[in-house]
């Protein structure tokens, strides 16, 4: 156990925090605390020109291998980044996805061909993907998805078929990683395969579905025969290559996402003391058990860190479960402590205040990215080997 | 003791909801609000023809001299219909307060024909609440003012708009000049009528958000019969039956001690502020489970504008704090119970509901 931090370290954390000081001003002053949680779908040209910035002063992909463009940092100078990056309030990232689930998965799976035409993209900052699971039809059952790819036996391309929903920042995106069927007679997990397809051609379109935000940040969108650019891995492979990608969902960006959760719940306690609510007893000690679950996740985060095989431990099954359940409880306490001013937006007709988006957007951390219910079937089932649930006919 | 109704007040609430159902669809509301003034006169024209303003105006002045208890069950009809608060501050609230005025005191007897006919729109401005409902469209404020009871007109107030997060929602802040031509009461008559006053415009919160709670397990209930995953309709797994059977329990729960507090009003109990936040508290609760526990089994389609489930949530968020929040009605229940004065033991505890 080692729960300090080396001279080297600090130095880089000195490195990276007058990186920020420097850089995070002129046209970007502005992107201060932006695009977080809830606000994701804001400033999105201005936040792609912060993503260049970043690349070009190498602070994309600091945990990738050097031999793949990255900078190879070791997990506790991560920390140290994400850090300061939340603590500087430098924005939400638009190409987290590419950096944190496509990089890693295609450094895992893909051949180095395929390395080298996407990796350099996403550390330049300059491709966008979005995430292709959900279907009408495959939710918390995403094994069940419909989406066909058939091999055009003339050239060899797979062609898509299919309609996908829920897919987040599609309309900004350049690129999408689809679960798709390549075995048109399996059912399940069997059968499945893992593309990248470009969101730039006529095959693809994308519709947004309005949110209870009265915002859109995820979208409807339909393959008609689309191509796919690559298939990653063998027809097959696409459940496991889909599944170690959720794994790195729970990486070290998990980190980034506290430091977020910390600016906010700052934000509350600030207006807790200014406008009398840090006097009412209960909200005090909600208050206090906010903090109390932060640094629960913390320190669970950093446990599930440390361990150097790729094999996770119990605590990576429980942690999703923890921290959106947490976030949940912290909007309602956002609203909790405004009181009877909690339900007055900015202004008219639909700009939410900071704290209502917040509110609203973390309705939603129960559901996405596995619900809580799925969470909880998971640690049961593969925590404690409990048995499953009989499911239906799948046909 | 006895919690059931007059088969009088259940064929009124019968009727009421039946016309709500066909007249107030989820559609025709979202048309509504999209509207600049989020009102129809129209519907409530409707809404005054089937008698719910003209319900507790007393009889001398054209109404049905129905009271509190009546309200404890249209109010659930008005938020199982989401239909805009407002109808429940002319009808339920102002009525209230203008009743409990001395006979003859200025614009009183006026008023309340007015409100028995449907043709006045009575905003009710107290300082619990930040902001005033529907000043917008109100020919008249009723504005408290250091325990003074006031009437304004458009003439007297100055409003600035202020949107909700539910959009049904239209508020203002509004200032004022008292005067003695605005005055109707001084504040020696006026506290205890505001006292009470509250009390109706918790309870007429309270009775609302049960009523939205209902509709939204109705809701999710009905998507979970429907919605497959894993080859079955998600309502047969325990993990989302479990959820919905914990809300049906909470309102349940929770009828029982609106009716009560609906009751002590009524009767000018002296433990009227207990029982009116203990209800309040305990229908906000029951609500903001079914909202929490409702978008969680709804999945992403929970989340979207589109599906209604948002509109009632919504609605049940914005009431959450309106006529005192969580923690005033706690602090009312604990400040209660905590006076030196207070009687304690189950003689007071339980016997209270005997004696009624
Ligand atoms: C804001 C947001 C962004 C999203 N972004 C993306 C994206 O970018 N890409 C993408 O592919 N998807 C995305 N999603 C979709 C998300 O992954 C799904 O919503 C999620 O997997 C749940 O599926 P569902 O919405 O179909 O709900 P359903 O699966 O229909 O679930 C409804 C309810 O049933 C419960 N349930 C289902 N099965 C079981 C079971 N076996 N046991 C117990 N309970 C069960 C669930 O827990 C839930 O309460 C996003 C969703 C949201 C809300």
């Amino acid at each position: 156990m080692k729960l300090t931090f080396t001279v080297e370290d600090e130095a880089f954390r000195a490195e990276i925090a007058q990186w920020l000081r420097t850089n995070l001003t002129g046209e970007f002053a502005a992107l201060k605390f932006r695009g977080g949680p809830g606000d994701e779908h804001m400033f999105t040209a201005e936040r792609q020109r912060w993503e260049k910035r970043l690349a070009a002063g190498g602070w994309t992909g600091i945990g990738w291998p050097l031999k793949h463009g990255g900078r190879g940092c070791s997990i506790e100078q991560q920390v140290i980044f994400h850090e300061e990056y939340a603590r500087a309030g430098a924005p939400g990232r638009v190409g987290h996805i590419g950096e944190g689930l496509v990089g890693p998965t295609l450094i895992a799976f893909a051949d180095p061909e395929q390395q080298a035409k996407y990796l350099p993209a996403i550390l330049a900052g300059t491709d966008l993907w979005c995430q292709g699971y959900s279907e009408p039809g495959a939710g918390s059952d995403l094994a069940n998805v419909k989406t066909r790819a058939r091999r055009e036996n003339a050239d060899n391309t797979w062609r898509i078929n299919g309609q996908k929903v829920w897919t987040s920042l599609a309309h900004e995106s350049d690129w999408c990683f689809v679960l798709a069927r390549t075995d048109s007679e399996s059912v399940g997990h069997k059968g499945l395969g893992f593309f990248l397809v470009s969101m730039h051609q006529p095959g693809v379109t994308v519709r947004p579905i309005e949110q209870l935000t009265g915002t859109s940040e995820f979208n409807e969108v339909f393959f008609d025969d689309a191509v796919a650019a690559d298939l990653i891995g063998e027809p097959g492979d696409g459940w496991k290559i889909a599944m170690a990608l959720l794994g790195f969902e729970r990486g070290v960006s998990t980190l980034g996402q506290q430091m977020q959760f910390q600016n906010e719940l700052d934000e509350i306690v600030r207006i807790a003391k200014s406008n009398g609510a840090a006097r009412d007893p209960l909200l005090r000690q909600r208050i206090a058990e906010a903090h109390i679950g932060l640094r629960l996740m913390r320190y669970n985060a950093m446990r599930m860190l440390s361990h150097t095989s790729t094999e996770s431990g119990p605590e990576a099954l429980v942690y999703k479960l923890h921290w959106s359940s947490w976030h949940r409880n912290l909007g309602a306490l956002a609203m909790d402590v405004l009181g009877p001013e909690a339900e007055i937006l900015e202004s008219g007709p639909y700009n939410l205040t900071r704290l209502q988006s917040l509110f609203l957007f973390t309705r939603s951390d129960t559901i996405y990215g596995g619900t809580s219910q799925i969470q909880r079937n998971i640690i049961a089932e593969r925590g404690l080997g409990m048995p499953k649930e009989a499911k239906g006919n799948l046909r | 003791m006895d919690f059931t109704f007059t088969e009088d007040q259940l064929a009124f609430r019968e009727a009421i909801s039946r016309f709500l159902m066909t007249e107030a669809p989820p559609e025709l509301l979202r048309d509504i609000w999209d509207t600049e003034e989020g009102r129809s006169p129209e519907l409530r024209a409707k809404i005054s023809e089937q008698g719910l303003t003209a319900l507790s105006v007393p009889e001398a002045q054209g109404g049905l001299g129905m009271g509190d208890i009546t309200w404890a069950l249209l109010t659930q009809e008005l938020g199982y219909y989401a239909i805009p608060d407002s109808l429940a501050d002319t009808a339920f609230v102002a009525t209230g307060l203008l009743s409990a005025l001395p006979e003859g005191t200025r614009m009183r007897e006026e008023l309340l024909s007015r409100i028995a006919e449907g043709s006045v729109r009575i905003a009710v401005g107290h300082s619990v609440n930040p902001l005033v409902a529907d000043v917008h469209l109100a020919d008249v404020v009723l504005q408290e003012h250091q325990g003074e009871v006031h009437a304004l007109c458009r003439d007297n107030i100055g409003f600035e708009r202020n949107p909700s997060i539910d959009s049904s929602r239209r508020l203002s802040r509004i200032s004022f000049e008292p005067s003695d031509a605005t005055r109707l009461v001084g504040s020696e008559q006026g506290r205890a009528v505001w006292a009470q006053t509250l009390n109706r415009g918790a309870l007429a919160v309270a009775g609302q958000s049960l009523g939205l709670a209902q509709r939204m397990l109705d809701l999710s209930v009905d998507y979970v019969t429907q919605r497959k995953q894993f080859g079955k309709p998600i309502g047969s797994f325990q993990a989302v039956k479990h959820k919905l059977a914990d809300v049906a329990s909470k309102i349940e729960f929770a009828k029982p001690v609106l009716y009560h507090a609906a009751h002590a009003l009524a009767h000018g109990d002296a433990q009227a502020n207990l029982n009116v936040s203990h209800a309040k508290l305990a229908c906000c609760e029951a609500a903001w489970l079914a909202a929490r526990n409702g978008i969680q089994v709804h999945g992403a389609m929970g989340y979207t504008w589109e599906v209604d489930l948002q509109m009632f949530m919504k609605r049940a968020w914005a009431l959450d704090s309106a006529w005192g929040d969580r923690a005033f009605h706690n602090s009312r229940v604990a400040e209660t119970l905590l006076a030196d004065t207070a009687q304690i033991g189950p003689s007071f505890t339980f016997g209270a509901l005997q004696n009624d």
